[in-house]
């Protein structure tokens, strides 16, 4: 079964050049809606779980190509559509929150920094010093993560944490070209025991996304 | 096997090491999630799927929207 699978939005400007192709060498394409660009192709569906690995690569380079250029929105890469007319209707209900973003990020880019809490070895000992050494970490990681927020003040257009079980993800906005002060500050930042950091990006700024554009109310879909 | 955290070559990616598990991570949790009438057959992904409407997302993910929306419904 033929669906159509959305890769990013981004606005059209002068010089602007569309990756060779798609998932699995398929044609690209654009919808546009005023300055709004959607770039989709069309993809069997559902995808065999021995190609997945293969197509989040091929994906993630249309997507960064296009966001070499500027500010992209990606979408999800298993977020398909049923047809193209389903896309059209969707560029169109939603092509002025997308632009409003995507002017918002366009010179941003997100930076990560993960913080987890390093693999130990099991101790025997009681659940109270389990619990111990469990608040430690998580004080150390908000101390460490109000420390990124501080040394990056003047850096930083916007900053979010997510916490998970395994530790903490810090998001920080900062403007393109901007990337290599983002790591040699945060870098040399000391860890807290038992904790370690690493740094990625750039990336597009989809934590960074207005809800509206995130999690859209569908149109054109049954 | 590839590794989790094996560095892949990419075009258009920073000089940092981006490994593949960053990138699936980015690719299917971070975006536009599209709500629609969608099949999915996937084995060895963690994706839910609700009724007529499809979320395709992580459970993760998926979680923390349905904690969000069922708090919205409290609140209307």
């Amino acid at each position: 079964m033929t669906k159509v699978l959305a890769y990013c939005a981004f606005l059209n400007r002068p010089g602007i050049s569309l990756p060779e192709h798609g998932l699995g060498g398929a044609s690209l394409y654009e919808i546009a809606q005023n300055e709004l660009r959607v770039l989709w192709s069309e993809v069997e569906w559902p995808f065999d779980s021995s190609v997945l690995q293969r197509y989040a690569v091929e994906f993630h380079k249309v997507v960064s190509h296009m966001f070499s250029h500027g500010a992209v929105v990606p979408f999800r890469l298993l977020s398909v559509f049923d047809h193209k007319q389903a896309l059209t209707d969707f560029v169109f209900a939603h092509h002025a929150d997308f632009s409003e973003d995507l002017k918002r990020l366009q010179n941003l880019v997100q930076m990560e920094c993960v913080l987890y809490f390093k693999p130990q070895a099991p101790i025997d000992s009681s659940g109270t010093d389990y619990l111990h050494r469990k608040a430690e970490l998580l004080r150390g990681s908000e101390a460490f993560v109000a420390e990124v927020r501080k040394v990056l003040s003047t850096l930083s257009h916007g900053l979010r944490t997510r916490e998970s079980k395994n530790g903490s993800r810090i998001f920080v906005l900062v403007e393109r070209g901007n990337e290599h002060k983002f790591h040699s500050i945060v870098q040399n930042l000391p860890v807290p025991e038992r904790l370690s950091r690493r740094l990625s990006g750039p990336w597009p700024a989809a934590e960074f996304l207005s809800e509206a554009v995130k999690v859209p109310n569908m149109v054109g879909q049954k | 096997m590839q590794n989790d955290f094996e560095p892949v070559a990419l075009v258009g990616a920073s000089d940092q090491d981006i490994s593949l598990l960053d990138i699936l991570d980015h690719v299917l949790n971070a975006g536009v999630i599209v709500h629609g009438s969608l099949v999915l057959s996937l084995a060895g992904v963690d994706l839910v799927y609700v009724g007529l409407n499809v979320v395709l997302t992580s459970v993760e993910t998926a979680l923390r929207t349905l904690r969000a929306e069922e708090k919205k419904r409290e609140l209307s």
